[in-house]
C-alpha cells in the first residue's frame, strides 16, 4: 500500500515537473523516488495486512513489488537514453510510473477489480509507449497490436470475472475460494475460469496466445521492450500464480492439464522459433516467450516451491533481460541494425560489452554458477516434485535448444571479425549498472537461497 | 409472468440485432443495429431492477461511444469495395475457434442450475443512492485507483496525438 501511494504521488510530481519546469531535476527525483519507495516497500514485510478488502500486503506481495521496484530502478538507468532525447519527456516518465504502480497493484490484489484495474493501468501506458516512436512505422505497428491484441485479451479476462461473479456471487479471491470448496459454484464457474485463463496467457505472452510478442518487442523502442520483458512479464506473472494459487488451487484438476500443454508448446515454439531469427531482438523476442513457458512450470506445480522459484525465476530472467537489452541497444545504434551479425568482433573493439553480455546470456540460458541455472533448477525440481516428470523433460529439451541460439551470439562476439569496427563509448551510469547486474547475476547464482527461501 | 415475457421478447431483439451488426455489409448499418442491441440489453438492467445502469448505458454507449464510431467508420471512409478479403483458412479457423467457445459456453450453462434469489425484493437496489453507498464503500479503493487509469490514459492519449517539438 506505501509502494502504490508512494508510486502514484511519484508519478503526478513526474506530471507537475512540465508546468513548473524542474525537468532536469526529474530523473534524479525519479531515481530517490524509488529507492525510497523499495525502502518504505521493505518496512511491510511480515505485516501482512488488508486493506479493504481489496488488497492484501503478504510476503507474496511484498516481495514481489520489491523485485518490481528494484527492476525498474535499474531499468531506469539503463533508459536515461529515452527521457533525455524527447520534448515530452515528463510524459513518459509518468506513464512508467503509473504502469510500475498498476504492477504492484496486481502483485497484491485480493479483488477481481483490482486485479483488471491493475492490468488495465499496467497495460494502458504500455500500449502508448510501444507506439511511442511515432515516425517509425514499425512502432506504429507495435503500438496498434498491442492495443487491439490487449483489449481483445482483457475482454476475455473481464467476460471471465463476470462469469464467476455470476457463479459464486463474489469479486473477492478468498471467498470464491471458499464458495467453490463448499461446492456451491455452479458449472459456470468452470468457463470463467477458462476465459480468465486466456486473458491471462495472454498477458504472459503464452502460447497459443503470444503472436502479438514477436511484433510487439520488435517494433516498439528497445527501452520499452525491456520494460515489457522485465516488469510487464513479472506483474503478469505474480497476477497469474496469486489468482491460480488462491483462488482456483481447489479446482486444479480442470485446468492443470491445459496448462501443461500451454507451457510445453510455449517453451517449444518459443525456443524453436528463436533458432530461425536473425534480428537480435526479435530472438530475444522469442526468448522471451520461452522464458514464460518456462515459468508456467510452477505455476503447474503449485506446491509450496512455485511462489520461491517463481519469484527467483522473475529476478534471474529481469535482471539478465535488462543487460542483454541495454548491450543490444548499444549495439544497434553503433551498427545501425540489430542483426546477430552487428555483433560479429565485439569482443576486440568492446571487451566489456562483450563480457556483460556473456554473462547476461549465460544466465537466459541457464549455465552455472549464473542465477539464470538456479532459477530453472529449482522451477524444474517444483514441477517434477509435483509429478509432471514429462513436462520437465520438455522443458530440458527446449533449454538445449535454448543454449543454441545464445551461443550464436557469444560466437559472434568472440570469434567472428567484422567488416567495419567500431568502438563504443559506454557512459559511466550503464558501466555502473552493468558491473551492479554482472555481480548481482553471479551473487544470486552463488546464493540463491537468499531469495528462495524469502517464500 | 408479463416480465418473462418481456425478457424473452428483449433477449429475441438483443440477439437479432446482434446478429445483424455482424452480418450486414455496410459498416454504418453494423453501427446502427449496434445501438439497438444496446437498447435492448437496457431494457434487461431495467428488468434486473438496475434503473441508473440503464440510463447510464444508453448514455455512454448508444450515443457518445457509437458516435465516435460513426466518426470513425466516416473519416475511414470505409465501404464494400474496400473491405479487405481474409483467406479461406483464417475464416475457417476463426469459426472453429468461435464454435468452441460457444460449445463451452452452451455447456456450462446447460449444467448450471437456477440459484434462489436469497435476498428479498428491494426496489431501491438500483437507484444511485445505493450505487453510491457501494462506490465509495466497499469499493472505494478500487475507485480512487481507477483515477489513476484514467490519468494514464489521458497523459497517453496527449503524448500520441501531440506533435512532437524539435
Amino acid at each position: 500500500m506505501k509502494a502504490l501511494i508512494l508510486l502514484s504521488s511519484l508519478g503526478v510530481i513526474a506530471l507537475l515537473a512540465e508546468i513548473f519546469s524542474f525537468k532536469k531535476l526529474l530523473y534524479p527525483l525519479v531515481i530517490i523516488g524509488l529507492i525510497t519507495t523499495f525502502i518504505f516497500n521493505a518496512f511491510d514485510w511480515g505485516t501482512d495486512r488488508i486493506y479493504f478488502n481489496m488488497m492484501r500486503y503478504d510476503d507474496f506481495a511484498v516481495a514481489f513489488s520489491s523485485v518490481l521496484i528494484g527492476v525498474s530502478f535499474l531499468w531506469f538507468i539503463m533508459a536515461d537514453g529515452f527521457f533525455k532525447e524527447e520534448s515530452n519527456m515528463t510524459d513518459y516518465f509518468a506513464l512508467v510510473i503509473f504502469s510500475l504502480a498498476g504492477a504492484v497493484i496486481m502483485v497484491s490484489y485480493s479483488n477481481m477489480a483490482m486485479l483488471f484495474l491493475g492490468i488495465e493501468i499496467l497495460s494502458i501506458p504500455m500500449y502508448v509507449l510501444a507506439g511511442s516512436k511515432k515516425d517509425d512505422v514499425l512502432s506504429n505497428e507495435a503500438g496498434f497490436k498491442y492495443l487491439i491484441m490487449g483489449a481483445f485479451a482483457s475482454g476475455f479476462l473481464l467476460f471471465g470475472i463476470a462469469l464467476i461473479y455470476g457463479a459464486t456471487g463474489s469479486f473477492d479471491i478468498v471467498e470464491i475460494a471458499q464458495t467453490v470448496a463448499a461446492g456451491a459454484a455452479s458449472s459456470i464457474f468452470y468457463a470463467g475460469l477458462l476465459l480468465m485463463l486466456v486473458g491471462m496467457a495472454f498477458k504472459v505472452s503464452a502460447a497459443p496466445f503470444h503472436f502479438w510478442a514477436p511484433d510487439v518487442y520488435q517494433g516498439a523502442p528497445t527501452p520499452v521492450t525491456a520494460y515489457m520483458a522485465t516488469i510487464v512479464k513479472t506483474a503478469a506473472f505474480a497476477a497469474f500464480l496469486r489468482l491460480f494459487y488462491t483462488c482456483f488451487q481447489g479446482s486444479a484438476a480442470t485446468w492443470t492439464s491445459i496448462v501443461v500443454v500451454m507451457a510445453g508448446l510455449t517453451m517449444l515454439a518459443g525456443n524453436i522459433t528463436a533458432v530461425l531469427q536473425t534480428s537480435a531482438k526479435r530472438m530475444l523476442a522469442y526468448s522471451s516467450v520461452a522464458h514464460a513457458g518456462y515459468m508456467l512450470l510452477g505455476l503447474v506445480a503449485l506446491n509450496q516451491y512455485s511462489q520461491g522459484s517463481i519469484l527467483m525465476y522473475t529476478l534471474a530472467y529481469s535482471v539478465g533481460s535488462i543487460t542483454s537489452f541495454g548491450v543490444l541497444g548499444y549495439v544497434a545504434k553503433a551498427k545501425g541494425g540489430d542483426a546477430v551479425d552487428s555483433f560479429n568482433g565485439l569482443a576486440k573493439t568492446n571487451p566489456f560489452l562483450a563480457f556483460v553480455m556473456t554473462v547476461a546470456l549465460l544466465s537466459l540460458a541457464g549455465i552455472p554458477p549464473t542465477a539464470g541455472f538456479f532459477a530453472k533448477y529449482y522451477i524444474f525440481t517444483a514441477a517434477f516434485q509435483a509429478g509432471h516428470a514429462w513436462l520437465v523433460l520438455v522443458a530440458i529439451l527446449a533449454s538445449l535448444i535454448g543454449v543454441y541460439y545464445y551461443f550464436r551470439i557469444i560466437i559472434a562476439m568472440y570469434f567472428k571479425h567484422s567488416n567495419h569496427e567500431v568502438t563504443i563509448e559506454v557512459s559511466a551510469n550503464h558501466k555502473l549498472l552493468f558491473v551492479i547486474t554482472v555481480l548481482l547475476t553471479i551473487a544470486l547464482g552463488l546464493m540463491p537461497d537468499f531469495v528462495i527461501g524469502l517464500l | 409472468m408479463i416480465t418473462q415475457y418481456i425478457f424473452y421478447f428483449l433477449s429475441f431483439l438483443a440477439i437479432m440485432f446482434g446478429l445483424m451488426v455482424v452480418l450486414s455489409k455496410n459498416p454504418i448499418h453494423s453501427v446502427l443495429y449496434l445501438v439497438l442491441t444496446f437498447f435492448a440489453i437496457a431494457g434487461h438492467y431495467v428488468l434486473l431492477n438496475a434503473q441508473f445502469l440503464a440510463a447510464v448505458h444508453i448514455i455512454v454507449y448508444a450515443g457518445a461511444i457509437m458516435v465516435l464510431f460513426l466518426f470513425v467508420i466516416m473519416l475511414l471512409n470505409l465501404n464494400k469495395e474496400t473491405e479487405p478479403h481474409k483467406n479461406v483458412w483464417l475464416k475457417l479457423s476463426a469459426a472453429v475457434a468461435a464454435g468452441l467457445l460457444l460449445v463451452v459456453m452452451v455447456g456450462s450453462l446447460k449444467n448450471a442450475e437456477m440459484i434462489a434469489a436469497t435476498n428479498t425484493f428491494d426496489p431501491s437496489v438500483g437507484l444511485i443512492e445505493n450505487l453510491g453507498k457501494t462506490l465509495f464503500g466497499e469499493f472505494l479503493l478500487p475507485f480512487e485507483v481507477a483515477s489513476l487509469l484514467l490519468l494514464g490514459a489521458m497523459v497517453g492519449a496527449v503524448l500520441l496525438g501531440k506533435k512532437s517539438i524539435k
